[in-house]
């Protein structure tokens, strides 16, 4: 839904590097040389990034405020 | 014991430690994970929540945020003069007022220590559409990774120092070629390894020719990758870790001279 603020697994904080993941994809980079550089190097929080589905936008218009 | 470091990064400290063995590097590992203590927000009061998160995930979520941790002017409840009541020594209350249309980041958390911030400004908390807000006030206390995970402040890993011995080979360059890491290169018939540390033990050229290689991670020193989520440095980390269990094992031997 949204980013997770740590890997699940190991702990690592990695929220704050989502946005200039899906920056960098757009503009049609690799995905493993973007892990590389992000500093993620453990396959737990690459497999979060990978798996990952913004649908938080699309969730917030169901919101009944 | 002996200390030499390999590499030193921000947030990333690597070691060899040397004359030691596998259970004093692994107390090490579960007092840094355990006993060292950091901030975190621990109790969150929601006054308005009209974002589509709702009020348990949002508390989760901030509770993770990573915040700068200064260990000397904060102590943890429990050995506070206060007695746990909470007072400026030992919490440090946090607020959130915020209104959509707007992503909510960490820095949008208004902290009353300005020593006392997120290390990552920029982590999504949550995103608001218009006419959406968020009004909350949060405690952040000084605790250990055994009251909650989110105060562990980083991770340590160690491996064996690898010791690869070749004897003579028929084939050298199809040995060589066998490592992922590239640490063996072959000049005229023999096999020279170049950046030994860099072997990660996977014994790829030992299961190729077991009659010429033999690879071998060392029971007595170690490569130690220490890495801090952000909390403390690496070197503050390893001292506080260290210090705790002086404390255990004093308490430990006062305890043994009471026995008669």
């Amino acid at each position: 839904m949204i980013i997770p603020i740590r890997c699940q697994s190991c702990g690592k904080p990695i929220g704050h590097l989502w946005e200039e993941y899906k920056e960098r994809l757009a503009k049609g980079e690799d995905r493993k040389k973007i892990f590389d550089e992000l500093g993620l190097e453990r396959y737990c929080c690459r497999a979060i990034f990978l798996g990952h589905v913004d649908l938080f936008d699309t969730i917030a218009r169901f919101k009944k405020s | 014991m002996d200390v030499k470091s390999l590499k030193k990064e921000k947030y990333k400290a690597v070691f060899v430690l040397k004359g030691t063995n596998p259970s004093y590097v692994n107390m090490l590992r579960r007092a840094i994970i355990n006993r060292v203590p950091t901030m975190a927000i621990d109790e969150v009061e929601i006054v308005e929540n009209s974002s589509a998160l709702y009020d348990e995930m949002l508390a989760h979520r901030i509770g993770l945020i990573v915040l700068k941790t200064d260990l000397d002017s904060y102590m943890q409840k429990s050995k506070c003069k206060c007695g746990g009541k909470g007072c400026a020594r030992c919490q440090l209350d946090i607020t959130l007022n915020i209104k959509g249309p707007c992503t909510v980041y960490a820095e949008d958390l208004k902290s009353k220590d300005p020593q006392i911030k997120p290390v990552y400004p920029k982590t999504p908390i949550a995103k608001l559409l218009k006419g959406q807000n968020i009004k909350l006030s949060a405690t952040a206390i000084l605790a250990t990774g055994k009251d909650h995970a989110k105060f562990t402040p980083g991770l340590l890993y160690f491996q064996g120092f690898p010791s690869i011995q070749i004897k003579e080979a028929k084939n050298p360059t199809e040995i060589a070629q066998q490592c992922p890491k590239g640490i063996l290169k072959v000049s005229g018939k023999k096999i020279q390894i170049i950046d030994l540390p860099k072997c990660d033990l996977c014994k790829a050229c030992e299961d190729f020719a077991k009659e010429s290689v033999k690879v071998e991670g060392s029971q007595e020193d170690f490569i130690i990758t220490l890495e801090s989520w952000g909390q403390l440095t690496t070197k503050e980390i390893l001292t506080t870790a260290i210090d705790s269990l002086n404390e255990q094992l004093d308490s430990l031997s006062g305890e043994i001279k009471k026995i008669k």
